[in-house]
């Protein structure tokens, strides 16, 4: 009895050492038609803009059979499967970090996909595109475009005798006028936050509007440390202190009904703040009748700008239907299909009755048609119409932090920075100092992988 | 370690035939754990010694830089960091989870009617999921509106930030890791259960109060059960993660708890997953690994002067 | 001393009555003492759940508005979980996982620890560090290699890595169930072992059923763990049919958090649905665990 077990055991051991040291590669079929099954990793079925595309998908190529893993892509679920050989054909993740898995080797680069489906890169929008591209080379297909613009209180405004004129942020000594003027204490209590700069989250925006680039074009060289990183760290923090300071701000913010009916902008607790589009179709639904204002963000010039995020789709090493897997990214994201899905949203929400936003697309002739032909025809809601109206005209002025393999240890970096001025641990020249010193180490370190 | 092997350690060769016999059953009966620890922690452990000696990714086969990753620890500063929160939340939270389950336990000891109730209300905390549990106490310990803080309002006193003030966060984690202590108010229910009755029954004749018989009868009858839940407990919070994950770093992000709520788990998660670099987390969890090994031999040495064993 | 008069034995029995109304007071006075500690504590314990079940049961913009009885009461967020995912399948998946799991960790630990704390042989505390010593790395290290072991075994994207782990014993409950093993009086065996009952006849019917306590708040505890994991789902199963109601829970999550807007309502809803089962499980477990002490035979 124990002889078999301990032979087992040897057994299992070596399937371990085999494991290890031989990860197994599925080896890809052959080029030409698309069939056989389709894994698909990090995608969900949310809403119908997911669901009609999927449809489209599967009209278009029949014979293949698509498996969705359902859920967003986790790390250790992504590597395991790619660690042990079993990759899916096709994931989906965030376009911050696809240059990370893009220098190790773990996607794999789309020029053939590119060349053999005619996939016009031309359509999706360059930041996007930029943000996908790694030494040169596309290694993603980017979807959803997300932006950022102003939110506005008008009652807030008229209470302190501002107009919407007063609202630019091109000179950041208005900003901080109004923040004060916006700000209300009553009875020692904060009961309204003037301007909310969004920090952290937010820096590389307030950075780039100051005329600097966190990251360098290449992706190469930190440039944390430079004084205008120093001078938009230190001005957005100061933006809290009318409130009372960090503490008095962060208590009173998390107390917003932020998704509900009773969210900051209806019931008055907030001025003005930047904020991503997708929170404008959440007012949409929550306060269709709520006094606001949309307004593009500017940098120091007045010119707009926005600070862009979104997801792509990108072929892992090992994917076993690269063919299908081009297909899908093709098809998921072709002008068709996306105005198919846009289609299908606009018909349900006219249904029952509420305002519809669109969608925002990294692919620039689909957005053309959805809002020309769809979303803007259809939308009598003024309040609305601008907000829609204001994210398309800022849509060109996208930044990014530029393409590197050390997405998150640099994110890491720059916002402990902030969070370090904000709590009080660090001055600002202090913790940007430390922070480029990190950033950097890593980012050589990431570079060098390769 | 326990008393019973002292006394029977010999050589191989002078074994009797009972003695060999009482081996060979003893260790037939641990072999399921024998096979179990060869091949699932035994291998991966030896594994992840050897990957602390490189750099690797998970994507591609390791490189060996033999001690860099160990160079690191020294110089990380947040590593530093990292086990001074982990430390400080272990010395606060042990004890303190330790004496509020042992006072449920022995409140729920002395519940007659509905028992079956009360019992599953506290352990009902300890079954919720742990992205509820995060989304309420946020607004639970929230400085402004929260129960806790108006509570303390009443009482004249202005509450922290707890979950703004960077010295007040690991103190609300804490407040929140005392709702969770169902699973130790079980196992020390269990362990009240099991003393028998009589010895109290003695006691009353000979006059023992109720602080006395706790004293000299309860602590030393259930003292098993609580060093296990001593060691327990300091293993599993040296290594607390998911509450935190979820209440300060994933989509409920909050930048006070950046470096107040780095727990050495936490930091070692992102080394390995998000920074992709597999060899220096495990660097990092080997020291842990030590670092709970001398505690733990500690804890087990200094047992004996106060843990009673029946069987002893 | 005085002489006794009547007027002093009247005073000697107004004072034993006395002391006895105090203690009758005294006693009164624990008794809501008791009672109000243990209503007081009931409450702090309880409003977690309840806040859930509200929070779960309000329509969308209202989820976070601190009211306790939710006003329009939305059942549809219930209905719409029900709708959008196998709710129904993925239970099933988590009550089969789960009681397999539990039993099998209950069986080989109660075994093992018996093989740690009754049996004599050279070696054998070392051993048992190494047990204890098991608890103390990081799970997110031995992640990657362990996932290689189930992959060589062609198990991944199958239930089995997520239960088999426990054939082979879990080091808490082995530590835990050896802790009781050790407050056994040991003539208890060997009365056994005079009466000629072989070493597995003496675990089978002495050791098992003295800690039967101990065995139910095992299989309550893994019942617990397997029923909460989502680690082991996530990276062990590709085929939604086979997802456990957690990594469903993360599915749903995702897929109604998309864009960071997180439609809480359902997220919470699905809390609820997750937690209902256990807590049935749990209620019913206890009742067993705490009669098993009165039969056991402990108590004499």
């Amino acid at each position: 009895m124990f002889g078999s077990k301990s032979r087992t055991v040897l057994a299992v051991l070596a399937i371990i050492l085999v494991a290890v040291a031989f990860p197994i590669q599925r080896t890809s079929q052959a080029q030409g038609e698309v069939t056989g099954t389709l894994n698909v990793m990090g995608f969900s079925l949310p809403d119908e803009i997911a669901t009609v595309r999927v449809d489209q998908f599967k009209a278009a190529y029949p014979d293949v059979t698509v498996n969705i893993t359902e859920g967003a892509l986790d790390e250790q679920q992504f590597l395991t499967a790619i660690a042990s050989g079993n990759a899916p054909d096709v994931v989906y993740m965030g376009r911050d970090v696809l240059s990370s898995y893009a220098v190790r080797g773990a996607i794999v680069p789309l020029t053939e996909c590119i060349d053999s489906m005619g996939i016009d890169m031309s359509q999706y929008r360059e930041a996007a595109v930029a943000q996908v591209t790694v030494n040169g080379e596309v290694y993603g297909i980017p979807e959803f475009f997300n932006s950022i613009m102003l939110f506005i209180n008008n009652k807030a405004l008229a209470d302190a005798g501002l107009t919407l004129d007063d609202v630019d942020v091109s000179d950041w000594d208005k900003v901080a006028e109004i923040n004060q003027a916006l700000t209300r204490i009553e009875d020692g209590t904060l009961t309204r936050i003037g301007f909310d700069p969004k920090l952290p989250e937010f820096l590389p925006l307030w950075a780039k509007a100051n005329g600097v680039s966190l990251l360098s074009e290449d992706g190469r060289t930190a440039q944390l440390n430079d004084p205008r990183v120093l001078e938009a760290l230190q001005f957005t923090v100061g933006l809290h202190e009318p409130a009372g300071g960090r503490q008095a701000f962060m208590a009173f913010r998390d107390t917003w009904d932020f998704f509900g009916a009773q969210n900051q902008m209806v019931s008055d607790q907030l001025g003005v703040f930047p904020m991503e589009q997708w929170y404008m179709n959440v007012l949409a639904n929550v306060s269709p009748d709520a006094d606001i204002t949309f307004k593009a963000f500017t940098d120091r010039e007045g010119n707009p700008l926005t600070y862009v995020t979104g997801n792509t789709w990108a072929i892992p090493r090992g994917s076993a239907n690269p063919e299908a897997a081009c297909a899908w990214m093709k098809t998921m994201t072709s002008v068709d299909t996306w105005v198919a899905a846009a289609t299908t949203r606009a018909q349900m929400r006219a249904e029952a009755g509420t305002i519809n936003t669109g969608v925002y697309t990294a692919n620039r002739a689909a957005d053309e048609v959805i809002f020309s032909e769809i979303v803007l025809p259809a939308l009598t809601n003024e309040t609305f119409k601008t907000g829609v109206e204001v994210i398309l005209s800022v849509q060109d002025s996208a930044y990014a932090i530029p393409a590197n393999p050390a997405a998150a240890e640099f994110k890491q970096a720059w916002q402990d920075a902030v969070n370090r001025v904000l709590n009080g641990e660090q001055t600002a020249e202090e913790a940007l100092a430390q922070a480029q010193e990190e950033a950097q180490a890593a980012l050589d370190e990431a570079w060098s992988q390769q | 370690m326990t008393q019973q092997s002292a006394v029977v350690v010999r050589p191989f060769g002078r074994t009797t035939p009972l003695q060999r016999n009482e081996m060979l059953a003893g260790l037939a009966f641990i072999s399921p754990w024998f096979i179990g620890f060869l091949v699932f922690t035994a291998g991966p452990m030896i594994a992840s010694l050897g990957l602390a000696f490189t750099e690797y990714d998970v994507l591609n086969p390791p490189k060996f830089v033999g001690l860099q990753n160990f160079q690191r620890l020294l110089t990380d500063p947040r590593l530093g960091l990292s086990l001074g929160n982990s430390i400080f939340y272990t010395v606060l939270h042990v004890p303190l989870v330790m004496m509020v389950a042992l006072g449920l336990a022995l409140l729920l000891n002395r519940v007659g009617k509905a028992a079956g109730f009360f019992r599953t209300v506290f352990y009902l905390p300890s079954i919720t999921p742990a992205v509820a549990v995060g989304a309420l106490w946020l607004w639970i310990l929230n400085p402004r509106i929260g129960l806790i803080n108006r509570g303390l309002a009443l009482l004249g006193i202005a509450g922290p930030g707890w979950t703004t003030d960077p010295n007040w966060i690991k103190p609300g984690i804490v407040l929140m890791s005392l709702w969770s202590v169902g699973s130790t108010v079980i196992l020390y229910l269990a362990a009240l259960r099991n003393v028998p009755p009589e010895l109290y029954e003695a006691a009353r004749i000979d006059g023992a109060n109720g602080w006395q018989q706790f004293r000299h009868i309860t602590i030393p009858m259930i003292s098993g059960t609580v060093f296990f839940t001593l060691v327990v407990n300091t293993i599993a919070s040296l290594q607390i993660f998911t509450e935190v994950y979820t209440m300060y770093f994933g989509n409920m992000n909050s930048g006070a708890a950046a470096s107040a709520g780095l727990f050495y788990n936490i930091y070692l998660f992102r080394q390995a997953f998000e920074f992709l670099r597999m060899g220096y987390a495990s660097a990092m969890a080997w020291l842990l690994f030590v670092i709970i090994m001398i505690l733990t031999v500690i804890q087990l040495r200094t047992s004996n002067r106060w843990v009673y064993y029946e069987g002893a | 001393m005085a002489a006794s008069t009547p007027e002093t034995l009247a005073d000697i029995r107004r004072q034993q009555a006395q002391r006895l109304r105090q203690a009758e007071i005294r006693r009164l006075l624990a008794r809501i003492v008791f009672i109000a500690l243990l209503i007081g504590c009931t409450i702090m314990f309880m409003a977690p759940f309840v806040w859930l079940i509200s929070a779960s049961l309000k329509v969308r913009a209202e989820v976070f508005n601190n009211e306790l009885i939710p006003d329009p009461i939305a059942w549809e967020n219930y209905i719409n979980v029900w709708q959008a995912a196998p709710v129904l399948a993925w239970l099933k998946n988590s009550v089969i996982v789960g009681f397999l799991a539990a039993a099998t960790v209950t069986l080989s630990c109660a075994a093992i620890a018996f093989g740690f704390s009754y049996f004599r042989f050279p070696g054998r505390d070392t051993l048992f560090g190494l047990v204890l010593a098991t608890m103390m790395l990081p799970g997110a290290v031995t992640m990657v290699p362990v996932f290689l072991v189930w992959n060589g075994l062609g198990l991944v994207n199958t239930q089995v890595p997520l239960w088999a782990g426990n054939l082979f014993g879990s080091a808490f409950y082995i530590f835990m169930i050896r802790q009781f093993y050790l407050s056994l009086p040991r003539e208890l065996f060997e009365a056994a072992r005079v009466d000629g009952a072989s070493y597995l006849q003496i675990w089978r019917h002495i050791a098992l059923p003295l800690t039967r306590t101990a065995l139910i708040v095992v299989f309550i505890f893994e019942f617990k763990a397997s029923w909460t994991d989502l680690i082991k789902p996530l990276i062990y199963l590709y085929n939604t049919a086979l997802f456990t109601l957690p990594r469903g829970l993360k599915a749903i999550l995702d897929q109604f958090g998309q864009g960071g807007e997180m439609q809480w309502e359902i997220v919470l809803a699905a809390s609820v649905i997750v937690t209902i089962p256990m807590i049935v499980i749990f209620f019913l477990g206890q009742r067993y665990f705490m009669e098993g002490i009165a039969t056991s035979g402990l108590k004499g």
